[in-house]
């Protein structure tokens, strides 16, 4: 039996032919795994943003009761001794320009 | 020999590669097999491994102030659930109950309830919904198998008890029970989405797609200010506590624009924990408490008389008996009067004088006069289980009818109705709808609702004489004097009613209901108000004295935080009318 000795181009072809193949494939697991990869940060990002907006949405709403009259009037009368003015403390504008006229 | 070999190697072949045929064919129907025949089933098995839809529940919305300020907002929370897995047996369940005790606040009733289920076999069983991130975190440390956590949302309203009846409360599931909450919940729930989850081998999601947008729920701002509310609410506990009142309510409005500022009730309760343990603390006495309202409905009576007979005004009366007999019945003035003018009588409150104008005016036109002013039904105001009141058609009255209504007696009307009445005049005879929500959220910003269209119920000029010949005089020299406030004039009705007893089966001169209704400045009315206290029982009882200084007090200080100007200088000067209101309509 005589076996047919492959041409240099031959051989360079088949090299050639598996190179471009494993290089698709390889490509192509690649693309496949940065894609996941991708996905998975996203994923993760989407759940950050969500967090932070809730997290906002918490601090807003916690906002909203510690500056709730009643805890601001407290705070006002017990911790600053504050107390309300008295009808000849208050001067509008407007009896200062009948004064003057 | 040759030829044999020859013939051995040829079958030697065709047994091999009828072999390999046979191999290729047992792979080609098993190939068949599963992507034809099984085609759909596997096909659903694969879906299942790497993807999954979840329904997404959209987020309930925000309840704001006219200011802006939060009101009711939902929040991220956890649940605790029990996860069965096949071949657990019931004592290992119930041992791992035992040891959630320890970390959380489980009540009998709620352990029982769980034990229950674990007895039917259920595969899914909630532990305990909307606990707090610390109980979850000792419950997370304690690392007990079959215990998980999902993620739910709670109403959470940072004022606490304040504006509680006009908030009204939800269930564990979120749905509006109450108050706005249920009114609007068709507004505030949004809608449903679902999601499709991709997964990877290791179940992490790595991609996803919306299958259904899941609408969240639009943000409400309402009519009222948080802070005239905590004006109001201050001083009616107050009144309530100090008079040793069984329940009180304040309304204050704009009667220019029919927008509620303030609906406060008295006893009040957390809407954070609703329903209250006292159902009585959850009625908005404000709209569901229908009560007589006494010497205040003579308003109408003065409405009426001056529309149909403008002559009235100049009539004389005479009260000298100081009391009325018709038929067994006997009303008394709570004082003396000689003769009394037409609005002296309304500033001094009589009875007599009162019943003189009804008996003029006669049933019919009493009756449509105070439908006009819509008594017997609803004002239409945005709030569920509003009362209409009681006011009988004068087909069923008895001659004793006609003298008690003019009086205010044999009539039930509620807080707002009167509001409703006294804005009509203070708006120049127009009546503009009661409301609670001033504008939606929206994708551009806000959507103001349109104010409503006024309706004319009452003359401009008859609407100005009342308001300026009657009700201001009330306030400056009559039954109303202390509601009188420093630097501006104020106007209004007060009214003492005795309460109807069941078992006497008469009314109890023991038991009274006080109220005073007004509006403030007269001549640009910037507010108005109801105030009324029930069975007041630390000695005081009229109107005029426990109902009356309350709408002072409420007025003065939400005129101060209006940035209002006095009409009058401390000097009696006499100063421009009352000047803009500070940003009222700014949501």
């Amino acid at each position: 039996m005589i076996k047919k000795k492959l041409s240099k181009t031959e051989i360079l072809f088949v090299v050639l032919s598996l190179t471009v193949a494993l290089s698709c494939l390889t490509f192509y697991v690649w693309y496949q795994t940065e894609l996941i990869r991708l996905g998975l940060e996203n994923q993760k990002a989407q759940e950050t943003i969500k967090q932070l907006e809730e997290e906002i949405k918490s601090l807003e709403a916690q906002r909203s009761s510690l500056l709730s009259p009643e805890r601001v009037e407290k705070i006002a009368r017990e911790y600053l001794q504050l107390t309300e003015p008295n009808s000849n403390q208050l001067i509008y504008e407007e009896w200062l320009a009948e004064v003057k006229k | 020999m040759k030829i044999q070999n020859s013939n051995l190697s040829r079958l030697r072949i065709l047994i091999i590669t009828g072999g390999l045929l046979l191999w290729f064919l047992l792979i080609f129907g098993r190939l068949v097999e599963l992507q034809v025949f099984k085609h759909e089933e596997l096909k659903n098995e694969a879906i299942e491994q790497n993807r999954y839809i979840r329904e997404i529940w959209p987020t309930r919305g925000t309840i704001r102030d006219s200011q802006g300020k939060i009101l009711a907002r939902s929040l991220p929370v956890p649940s605790l659930f029990l996860a069965r897995v096949n071949g657990e047996d019931k004592d290992t369940l119930l041992e791992r109950i035992a040891s959630l005790q320890a970390l959380l606040p489980l009540s009998p009733r709620e352990v029982q309830r769980i034990k229950n289920r674990i007895d039917q076999g259920d595969r899914f069983i909630w532990i305990k919904r909307k606990i707090s991130w610390e109980e979850l975190e000792r419950v997370k440390q304690a690392k007990i198998p079959g215990i998980f956590a999902q993620r739910e949302s709670k109403r959470f309203y940072p004022l606490g008890p304040h504006l509680a009846h006009v908030l009204g409360g939800v269930d564990i599931d979120d749905l509006g029970l109450g108050g706005i909450e249920y009114k609007y919940n068709e507004y505030l729930q949004g809608k449903k989405g679902r999601v499709l989850f991709r997964r990877d081998a290791l179940r992490r999601k790595y991609d996803f797609q919306v299958i259904e947008p899941s609408v969240p729920g639009r943000d409400l701002y309402l009519t009222i200010d948080s802070n005239i509310q905590y004006i109001a609410e201050r001083e009616l506990e107050r009144a309530v506590l100090n008079n040793q009142a069984s329940w009180g309510t304040i309304i204050v409005s704009n009667p220019t624009t029919g927008e509620i500022l303030a609906m406060a009730s008295f006893p009040d309760y957390d809407p954070n924990n609703f329903p209250p343990a006292d159902p009585a603390a959850q009625i908005n006495r404000a709209i569901q408490e229908n009560f007589e309202p006494g010497s205040a409905l003579k308003i109408i009576l003065a409405a009426a008389a001056l529309e149909l007979k403008p002559e009235s005004f100049e009539e004389v009366f005479d009260c000298s008996t100081g009391h009325f007999s018709l038929g067994g019945l006997v009303i008394r003035d709570y004082k003396k009067f000689s003769l009394l003018s037409f609005p002296e009588i309304f500033i001094h409150s009589s009875n007599v004088g009162a019943i003189q104008i009804a008996l003029e005016l006669g049933p019919d036109n009493l009756y449509s006069w105070l439908k006009r002013f819509g008594f017997g039904e609803k004002t239409g105001i945005d709030l569920p289980g509003e009362e209409d009141g009681i006011f009988r058609p004068p087909q069923s009255w008895t001659i004793h009818s006609l003298p008690h209504l003019a009086i205010g007696y044999e009539i039930s009307v509620t807080a707002i109705q009167l509001l409703q009445a006294i804005n009509i005049i203070a708006n120049d005879g127009l009546l503009l709808p009661l409301r609670l929500l001033k504008a939606f959220a929206c994708s551009e910003g806000l959507e103001v609702l349109p104010s409503p269209a006024p309706v004319r119920r009452l003359s401009s000029q008859v609407a100005r004489e009342i308001a300026e010949k009657i009700l201001a005089k009330v306030v400056e020299s009559g039954t109303g004097k202390a509601a009188a406030l420093a630097g501006f004039q104020a106007a209004g009705k007060t009214g003492t009613a005795q309460k109807y007893d069941p078992f006497l089966k008469s009314y109890n001169s023991t038991k009274h209901r006080s109220l005073f209704v007004g509006f403030v400045p007269v001549d640009k009315p910037a507010i108005s108000m109801v105030v009324v206290l029930d069975e007041p029982k630390a000695g005081r009882y009229y109107g005029g004295e426990i109902a009356a200084p309350v709408f002072r007090e409420v007025a003065r200080r939400v005129l101060l935080y209006l940035g209002l100007t006095p009409q009058f200088s401390p000097d009696k000067i006499i100063l421009a009318s009352s000047s803009k209101t500070r940003s009222q309509n700014k949501p």
